[in-house]
């Protein structure tokens, strides 16, 4: 059954938004904030970033604003300027990239200003954003979040959490249903999956954990992974790109949602993620951790695999 | 004091990704020695098992591989002090998605094999060979490598589901 | 010349269509969304819902094979892929949208090389148009010169009749030619009334005051304000019905392999990388730049049309919610 879900701390989120960004670039702790803000479209948003306390006004935050700003803080994205402190508003899930980024020196913390906003969860989708949030239109990845509260973050819109309906987890639900099946069967699955995948690479821009300068995927000399968008150059870029966000991931889930062929990517990481809380006991959270699992090692690290 | 060679319908090929230090010297000595092992093992030496990059197990796949034997030192041993817990990992976690997509992990070993353990690289290629040969020819990445775009034709009910529900 | 069609008969149309062995293709479900993918029975049309990529694959696809090369010790063989082998195709089903950037491509890939892989597939196909009868608002064909009824680049032109079927108007000798060859299926018009066209909300654009604008305006702050948040990903441009970059690769090993040609994006950084490592184009504002420069200026100085046809796709699926049609409306207003 369809349950609303109750929103309507946002609004107070936004105009705390608004107050906190206007101060914090007037009385100069920050030289520009990347926030939220409206678009044509009704309830569609899209990023934004403001140098001037007037602007203020544009920032806003709604059950719209999808998007891990986080991605615009790593040196991929050579044209949002690194020079001084930057404020940016983060979700729970997008401040755990924030984490990450920080644990692989990718930031300081003294570059930045966290503006955390307490969330009820987002839509799933931006394809028609005039929906109204509830346990069916909310994001998967919103549905079993345990971090709505950002810990850690510089300020935080005092406005209480609403209670949240129960839902079913459904990643874990679609993991297991597919660990079930045989080799063959998730093989066919996968074949037909990224058969629909047309090299966009929109996966791969939206990503706060693809900041390489040069992708191992665009190199031709050697090729280790075929560039054409056919069926066996796909499965070598989603096999890479999943094992490369191994342990890195914070599950923000923007590579399925911007996939405009609505390939189920994050299927992919939270497996990758839950191999690591077995395995090596690790995963993604607000503690900076100065090691990630793939790049440390332990001596006893189970073996039986290996003859 | 050749030994007759038995006759096989299918001959797998195996891709051995060894580290230079170890494995590869214990081939070597299994060569020196005048061992006896299947000889559909090709050999790729690399400086350490760290250096081995799972991509390059998606390629043998792709290029035609059986079977794939990714061998290195002995924990402790690493030339490099640590390469090889790092590549212990990596794997533990690469094998972990390659199941995930399914890929039988049947057609992977991994192994520790010292440069004195000439006897060990025979049996674990042997062992390897022969069950790579029982599985038969791994037709999955090569058949998408003729696969242009294709579209539609989900096989089962239950694939059908999940791919609807998403 | 116009002619009416029943839903039974354009079943009966369709399935004698692949009993000939002509490729039909249109709008399929498709997983959870609807693409233009070849139809193995009329059953599979949907025509409520637009496809999530434009009509231009049928002609111009994600990726074909150009030539096939093996290495015989000293000699190399070289195979081309005759174009000729493409299938004859009935393209049905198509949103007036995607319709019109067909003779917008025409222009590009007749102009001054003949690019054989599209443009026979292009003969070997007639195109027969659907008016839309919804529309959303990212929707803004009306905005660009186009409408939901627009028969631009049709061959022959479906509307929905109040009470089911089709009023069918040919547009083109190839029209003229299908209807002649399957009369049987179509009857003359009865009179019935069309259902009503969508009406997307969108104004016209004065696109001969925006082109002033960049003819002008190559360096802008502008750029910055609009584009910085463009992540560089190439959806936008391959979901276009109009987009046509290409990038042209070998792929295989050094004894065999193909030529392989496959879809492009100017919003990719490495676009317009030089072997040299010097890029031109180095940041996103000003490959966005590009984008909306090439759609509604260069094209329109070299051919005369613009590169647009307001179908919305680029507008939905953009990550971070450019929203082309709300630029143009900031430029309008410059």
């Amino acid at each position: 059954m369809t349950q609303p879900i109750d929103i309507s701390g946002y609004t107070r989120i936004t105009e705390s938004i608004r107050t906190e960004a206007k101060r914090i670039l007037s009385d100069g702790t920050v030289s520009a904030v990347i926030g939220y803000t409206h678009v044509r479209r009704k309830g569609s948003t899209q990023p934004i970033l403001i140098t001037n306390p007037d602007d203020s006004e544009k920032l806003f935050f709604s059950e719209g604003c999808l998007n891990n700003l986080v991605v615009y803080l790593t040196k991929s994205k050579k044209d949002v300027p690194k020079t001084g402190k930057i404020g940016i508003v983060v979700k729970g899930c997008d401040l755990k990239a924030v984490v990450g980024l920080l644990g692989e020196s990718q930031l300081k913390r003294e570059d930045i200003y966290l503006i955390g906003v307490p969330c009820n969860g987002v839509l799933g989708s931006l394809i028609n954003p005039a929906t109204e949030l509830n346990t069916k239109t909310i994001a998967a990845k919103c549905r079993e979040c345990t971090d709505r509260m950002p810990v850690g973050a510089d300020f935080v819109p005092p406005v209480e959490l609403a209670a949240m309906p129960q839902m079913e987890a459904t990643y874990s639900d679609k993991i297991a249903k597919l660990e079930a099946m045989t080799p063959s069967e998730r093989w066919e699955f996968w074949k037909e999956q990224f058969s629909k995948c047309i090299k966009c690479y929109a996966c791969r821009q939206v990503c706060a954990f693809c900041y390489c300068e040069q992708c191992v995927c665009d190199r031709n000399r050697p090729q280790m992974v075929e560039q054409s968008p056919r069926p066996s150059g796909n499965f070598s870029w989603h096999l890479v790109r999943a094992i490369h966000l191994a342990g890195r991931c914070v599950g923000c889930a923007e590579c399925e949602r911007v996939c405009p062929m609505d390939i189920p990517l994050n299927l992919l990481n939270r497996k990758m993620a839950m191999e690591m809380k077995e395995l090596f006991n690790s995963e993604a959270g607000f503690e900076v951790r100065e090691k990630g699992p793939l790049n440390s090692y332990d001596e006893h690290d189970d073996e039986s695999f290996i003859r | 004091m050749h030994t007759e060679k038995p006759k096989h319908d299918f001959e797998p090929k195996i891709i051995a990704f060894v580290c230079t230090w170890c494995t590869y010297a214990g081939a070597d000595l299994a060569g020196t020695s005048r061992m006896q092992y299947p000889a559909n093992v090709r050999v790729l030496k690399f400086p350490c098992t760290g250096r081995i990059d799972p991509v390059f197990i998606i390629k043998a796949f792709q290029q035609g591989a059986d079977g794939i034997l990714i061998s290195g030192c002995h924990p402790g041993d690493c030339h490099y002090i640590s390469g090889n817990y790092h590549a212990r990992r990596r794997f533990a976690a690469f094998r972990k998605l390659l199941e995930f997509i399914g890929v039988d992990l049947n057609r992977i070993q991994f192994s520790w094999v010292s440069a004195a353990e000439g006897g060990k690289w025979v049996d674990v290629v042997t062992d390897l060979t022969e069950r790579v040969r029982t599985m038969g020819p791994m037709v999955e990445f090569k058949d998408l490598a003729l696969e242009e775009q294709w579209s539609g034709g989900l096989n089962s009910p239950d694939l059908q589901e999940i791919y609807e529900a998403m | 010349m116009q002619k009416q069609i029943t839903e039974a008969n354009l079943r009966l149309l369709i399935d004698s269509l692949l009993l000939k062995g002509q490729r039909v293709v249109g709008p399929r479900q498709s997983g959870a969304m609807v693409l233009y993918e070849p139809l193995s029975s009329a059953s599979d049309l949907v025509f409520n819902e637009q496809p999530r990529r434009s009509a231009k694959e049928a002609f111009f696809p994600i990726c074909e094979d150009l030539l096939e090369y093996r290495k015989n010790g000293q000699q190399i063989d070289l195979e081309d892929i005759e174009p000729s082998r493409f299938p004859e195709t009935v393209l049905i089903g198509v949103r007036p949208c995607d319709a019109a950037a067909m003779p917008v491509l025409d222009s590009v890939f007749s102009w001054d090389y003949k690019d054989q892989f599209y443009l026979e597939r292009r003969s070997r196909t007639i195109i027969i148009g659907l008016a839309c009868t919804s529309a959303d608002d990212a929707c803004f064909c009306t905005a660009v010169g186009l409408s939901p009824g627009d028969s631009k680049g049709s061959d022959l032109m479906f509307s929905h009749l109040v009470n089911g079927g089709f009023l069918v108007e040919s547009h083109t000798d190839k029209g003229a030619l299908f209807l002649e060859s399957w009369k049987d299926r179509f009857t003359e018009p009865d009179g019935s009334k069309t259902l009503p066209l969508a009406q997307p909300e969108a104004t016209p654009f004065d696109l001969k005051k925006i082109k002033g604008w960049l003819d002008d305006h190559f360096e802008d702050p502008a750029w910055d304000s609009i584009a910085t948040r463009c992540v560089g990903c190439g959806a936008c441009a391959f979901v276009c019905p109009a987009c046509h970059c290409f990038d042209i690769i070998d792929e295989g090993t050094e004894k065999s392999g193909k030529r392989r040609k496959f879809w492009d994006a100017c919003g990719f950084s490495k676009f317009t990388n030089h072997a040299s490592g010097h890029n031109p184009r180095d940041l996103q504002p000003k490959r966005y730049r590009n984008r909306i420069m090439h759609k509604f200026k260069y094209y329109d100085d070299k051919f005369g049309q613009n590169l647009c046809t307001g179908c919305g796709r680029c507008i939905r699926v953009c990550p971070v919610g450019i929203d082309i049609a709300g630029i143009l409306e900031e430029i309008e207003k410059k």
